[in-house]
């Protein structure tokens, strides 16, 4: 599939965010279909087969999670769910809910493009065999030998520090909730709430040169963390 | 007239009290003395409660004196009329004291309310012109900017960059700005915190990231040492106080260098966020976590710092500012490391 042809689905009613989406997702060459209403949108999933899906949550007619659940039925495009400030729970239900990936209002285009094209790169690669070797500025990380290097010298990771950027590293690019990582990390269930954030706050002391500032590990506040996509 | 329940419960009491003072002071003082007892209750009662108490308390008075003192002892017979005229005037004289007292009250407490409104209007005038001039400022530059955009685009002129670049900067001033608003709306109605325990660097981190283009490139210099406990915060509205004393710093300290550094004290994590700005005046130092208040010309809707102190407040922590040795202006924040406090 051709990013440069992939056909998105906007799923939005408000008239403003739709004049200034279409513009700039035809201008980097997407086909833009439009829908404003949650029925609309299983409408054209079902008769169009958008390559992705960008779906707002606060939706006239139906609950946005329910469109979500319906549309995972049709369809296993990437979804990338908008929803405002201020409402992280409507994110983890989001991504519960099957979505690939969140956008906060208001948002720039360009991060929205580069969530894009995360989002359709990933299905590329999953219909490849996966990549074995992430590697994102001076991080280099190789899942097949399980090893780890910084600015090319070998980082000493934990098993646990080293299951984490593994978990990451699979979904490179997208937020992964902190339920998922939970579940992947211990998968008995013996942590806390905290045990997920004492562990990325050591991993990034192994992994970053200012861990106050990371450029590899990002946290999604109240959500989830995110590995930043892999070099081109 | 009216009183409540316990107002007259109190002209009771004090008819009670003074009665027992009464006969403690019975063998070594003179019936007149007694009378100026219960005349003390009376006082006391109307300084405290309203008319009707007053007046029962005026009443009890004589009442108790008559019964309780004058001869014959244990009855409301009289034996000389002349204690009539002591009724009478002790009566007249509780009734003025009372009538004075209460009347003294009211006008405080009317006084006491004009101040309020006052102050009240004072507070709205002084929201309304700064937020009104906070909305007002980016709107204007986003219609601005946009209008002459549009010109161009119908006859093909340049500086459109300078124009978007102004565009959004203004509309993130004004997303900033809703922001704070809805925050403080939502603390002040009382929404409850979504306390979590963090690493304070990491909240530090997403407050730097989302201040990325505010930082415009801007040196900060972090010290937080690795083994810091964690501290248990909402971790939204504790990246918004950040965010709120970076853009505070970044408006009063425009070129200057920020340090932002924590350490473990007692119970409690200390952050401090220090520019190299100007510094506050010393009448400042407290003021500038009032609300709509604003130290200097600056721009900024006198919202981001009140905030702030609302935040840490609802944390159980604190925060207060200092004028730094050497220059410039430090927040420093207290933070208590248990869930409980």
């Amino acid at each position: 599939m051709n990013e440069r042809s992939a056909t998105v689905l906007v799923v939005d009613d408000e008239r403003a965010i739709l004049r200034f989406l279409r513009p700039s997702l035809e201008a980097n060459a997407f086909i833009v279909l439009e829908a404003s209403t949650g029925r609309s949108a299983l409408e054209i999933v079902v008769a169009k087969k958008p390559d992705l899906i960008l779906l707002d949550l606060s939706l006239p007619d139906m609950d946005g999670i329910e469109v979500l659940k319906r549309l995972r039925e049709w369809t296993s495009a990437p979804v990338i769910v908008l929803s405002a400030r201020g409402q992280e729970s409507d994110k983890i239900s989001g991504l519960d809910g099957g979505a690939d990936d969140y956008l906060t209002k208001p948002f720039g285009v360009e991060e929205l493009l580069a969530r894009i094209r995360v989002a359709l790169r990933r299905v590329e690669r999953l219909a490849r065999d996966p990549e074995p070797v992430y590697e994102h500025g001076d991080l280099k990380i190789d899942l097949t030998v399980r090893r780890v290097w910084l600015a090319k010298k070998e980082v000493r990771l934990s098993p646990l520090q080293y299951t984490l950027l593994a978990a990451l590293v699979r979904s490179a690019g997208r937020v992964v909730g902190q339920k998922q990582l939970h579940k992947e990390i211990w998968p008995e269930g013996e942590s806390t709430p905290e045990s997920l954030r004492i562990l990325v706050h050591q991993t990034r002391h192994r992994i970053e040169k200012e861990p106050v500032r990371p450029r590899h590990l990002k946290t999604e506040p109240g959500v989830g963390y995110r590995l930043e996509a892999p070099d081109e | 007239m009216s009183g409540s329940p316990r107002e007259y419960g109190l002209s009771l009491a004090a008819a009670a009290l003074c009665t027992a003072a009464c006969f403690a002071l019975f063998s070594v003082s003179s019936l007149t003395d007694l009378v100026m007892v219960y005349l003390v209750g009376t006082l006391a009662v109307a300084l405290r409660g309203r008319r009707g108490p007053a007046l029962l308390s005026s009443l009890l008075g004589v009442l108790c004196f008559d019964y309780f003192f004058v001869p014959p002892r244990f009855t409301l017979h009289v034996e000389h009329p002349q204690y009539l005229v002591t009724f009478a005037v002790m009566f007249a004289v509780a009734l003025t004291i009372s009538h004075l007292a209460v009347r003294v009250r009211t006008q405080a407490e009317a006084a006491k309310r004009a101040e309020v409104v006052a102050e009240t209007e004072r507070l709205r005038s002084s929201l309304l012109s700064a937020v009104s001039h906070e909305l007002r400022t980016p709107l204007a530059a986003i219609l601005g900017s946009a209008s002459t955009l549009l010109q161009a685009a119908k006859g093909g002129g340049p500086h459109s960059a300078d124009l978007l670049v102004n565009i959004r900067d203004e509309a993130e001033r004004l997303t900033r700005l809703v922001h704070n608003l809805i925050e403080t709306t939502r603390l002040e109605a009382g929404a409850s915190l979504k306390k979590e325990p963090y690493p304070i660097e990491d909240v530090i981190g997403t407050a730097l990231e989302r201040s990325e283009k505010l930082l415009a490139g801007r040196r900060v210099e972090t010290d937080l040492p690795e083994n810091l406990p964690l501290v248990y915060v909402d971790p939204v509205l504790m990246e918004l106080v950040f965010v709120n004393l970076i853009e505070n710093a970044v408006r009063h300290a425009p070129d200057a260098e920020l340090d932002i550094s924590a350490r473990e004290r007692m119970d409690a994590l200390e952050v401090s966020v220090a520019d190299r700005g100007p510094g506050l005046k010393p009448e400042d130092l407290e003021r500038v976590f009032e609300k709509f208040y604003r130290a200097s010309a600056a721009p900024g809707a006198g919202l981001g710092l009140a905030i702030c102190r609302a935040v840490l407040e609802a944390h159980g922590g604190s925060i207060r500012a200092e004028n730094r040795p050497g220059g410039g202006a430090v927040f420093r924040l207290t933070l208590p490391r248990k869930a409980g406090a």
